[in-house]
């Protein structure tokens, strides 16, 4: 048994380095997201996409399509989907408990960038 | 009932692991991140098992199969949780890897998430610090005692990490739970709330660095039988100061007047302190535990004690003679560590049944094949060991090449460490 905990010690220590190492050495890969032709969505636009499969989102004035990542999201779906086809960004700075999302959570978030909303349009 | 007995902990264990594993099962997502997520809810499935196989009750251990049997799963259920939980944040930063190494550095990095990710390291940081206190066993008790409950710690942060991510559902039952096992053990068992009222009506030396104590009760006595264990703490008396702490000592005696006697060998800082034992010191008695000698056929019986592991063996010739013939080889390393051995030569010249063999072995191993009986005169018996670990692993091994078969070979190691 204290084999089995020093081996699997070691080896987790040994992989966590190897990711910490990889993202210092790797070369990023290249962003997926085009931004160069930004997109302008109305309220209305966006409202449509109010759905599971179909979800976008407003944050800070852009839009995202967020139906590929809901199922990854860790929070159960009831408390994410009520913000889909809706301006979000009060629930994503405070995750509804008034505590913002992370660093990390910001840069995932880019990932699906679709354009941005449209101001004071309906 | 032997199967019921030997299938609860492994049933136990599969329900605590699979029921979480359903609930949570994911759906449409990528290979790695269904892994990491089956990961984490199973190790925190066996988590919760190894919380219910640490309580000490008396019940529980006669459904679960004996406390010996409830701590070797502890162990075993513990370290299997901690390998899944290793695994864990390794499967989901993988998932990431393909998009990129940097979102996959920044799925594992607590430094670039919030603060579920954070509880999460901190869980596994505290769990892999008790473990690693578990297995230093150069520890002084208390010290080693007290890391361990780091573990208790682990687990309590490692399900608010869940809470943080918003997954309230089969969290806050298992929190509950969890929080139940950790709260009972403390209070019942460690606090000694489970344990009956005694004390310390003799204390005789009965060999080097060993002495025997008689204990009166002052309330309802334990329920105990040959073979039997208990936990017991010492607290203070006229000149002695006991150290408080509950530790397992096999019964040597059950009186007819409710006394019993426990045999008390100095091998940590607690029983050498116990060495110098003097009547009229309270004591708590918990139990009692174990089924060593119980249900014994009716099958001719070789017994083999190593040092101290004598006590179960004395305990139940004290309570009269024999009904099945039986061989008692005790082993010890010197005539001054022989434990009652001239009572056990009273005990055997009026038991015709009873034939001993005691032996000193010297600082080195027996050599066993001269000391057990050959094949033939060996078929047909059950076996009963107590003794230290090294010397029971090389008798099981000497009698299995003697054909005996594993299910008549019973055996305790007392070890509670």
């Amino acid at each position: 048994m204290r084999k089995l905990y020093l081996s699997t010690t070691v080896i987790f220590w040994l992989l966590v380095s190897a990711f910490w190492a990889s993202s210092l050495w790797l070369p990023p890969a290249e962003e997926s997201v085009a931004v160069a032709a930004e997109k302008v969505i109305s309220r209305t636009e966006l409202a449509k996409h109010a759905l599971p499969d179909n979800c976008w989102m407003a944050i800070r004035g852009t839009v995202y399509d967020l139906s590929a990542y809901l199922p990854r999201h860790p929070s159960p779906p009831e408390i994410v989907l009520p913000w889909c086809g809706k301006e979000a960004t009060q629930a994503y700075d405070t995750k509804t408990k008034g505590r913002p999302h992370s660093a990390y959570a910001d840069e995932l978030l880019a990932r699906y960038r679709i354009g941005i909303l449209a101001a004071n349009k309906p | 009932m032997f199967l019921l007995r030997w299938l609860s902990i492994p049933l136990l264990v599969l329900l605590a692991t699979a029921g979480p594993v359903y609930w949570a099962f994911p759906e449409g997502l990528s290979p790695a991140r269904s892994l990491g997520i089956v990961l984490g809810w199973a190790g925190c499935g066996l988590l919760l098992a190894s919380l219910l196989l640490m309580l000490r009750e008396t019940w529980l251990s006669r459904w679960l199969g004996g406390l010996e049997r409830m701590y070797q799963w502890h162990h075993r259920v513990g370290m299997a949780a901690y390998v899944l939980l290793l695994a864990h944040p390794l499967a989901l930063a993988a998932d990431a890897w393909p998009a990129s190494p940097v979102l996959a550095w920044q799925t594992l990095s607590p430094f670039t998430q919030g603060w579920p990710v954070r509880l999460g390291w901190l869980s596994l940081l505290l769990l892999m610090l008790g473990l690693a206190a578990t297995f230093a066993t150069g520890l002084p008790y208390r010290s080693w005692r007290w890391l361990h409950v780091s573990l208790g710690v682990g687990v309590l942060v490692g399900l608010w990490h869940l809470l943080q991510l918003g997954i309230e559902e089969p969290v806050l039952p298992i929190l509950a739970l969890a929080a139940l096992f950790l709260g009972w053990r403390i209070l019942r068992e460690d606090s000694g709330l489970a344990a009956r009222p005694y004390i310390v009506q003799s204390a005789a030396p009965v060999a080097d660095a060993m002495v025997e104590i008689t204990l009166k009760p002052l309330a309802e006595p334990i329920a105990v039988t040959a073979g039997q264990f208990v936990l017991v703490a010492f607290f203070a008396g006229p000149t002695f100061r006991g150290c408080g702490e509950f530790h397992p000592f096999t019964v040597s005696s059950m009186g007819a007047d409710r006394e019993i006697r426990v045999g008390v060998k100095a091998l940590g800082d607690c029983t050498r302190r116990i060495q110098g034992m003097e009547p009229g010191v309270l004591a708590r008695v918990h139990g009692a535990f174990g089924t060593f000698l119980a249900e014994r056929p009716a099958a001719p019986q070789l017994w083999l004690a190593g040092g101290i592991g004598i006590t179960p063996f004395l305990a139940l010739l004290r309570t009269g003679p024999l009904s099945q013939e039986t061989t008692l080889v005790y082993l010890y390393r010197a005539e001054a560590d022989a434990a009652f051995l001239q009572e056990l030569r009273a005990l055997a010249e009026q038991d015709p049944q009873l034939s001993l063999q005691a032996l000193a072995t010297g600082n080195d191993p027996p050599n066993l094949d001269s000391l057990l009986p050959a094949t033939r005169e060996l078929a047909g018996h059950e076996c009963y060991l107590c003794g230290p670990p090294g010397m029971l692993a090389a008798v099981r091994q000497s009698l299995h090449e003697r054909g005996i078969k594993p299910r008549h070979i019973h055996f305790e190691n007392f070890g509670f460490r």
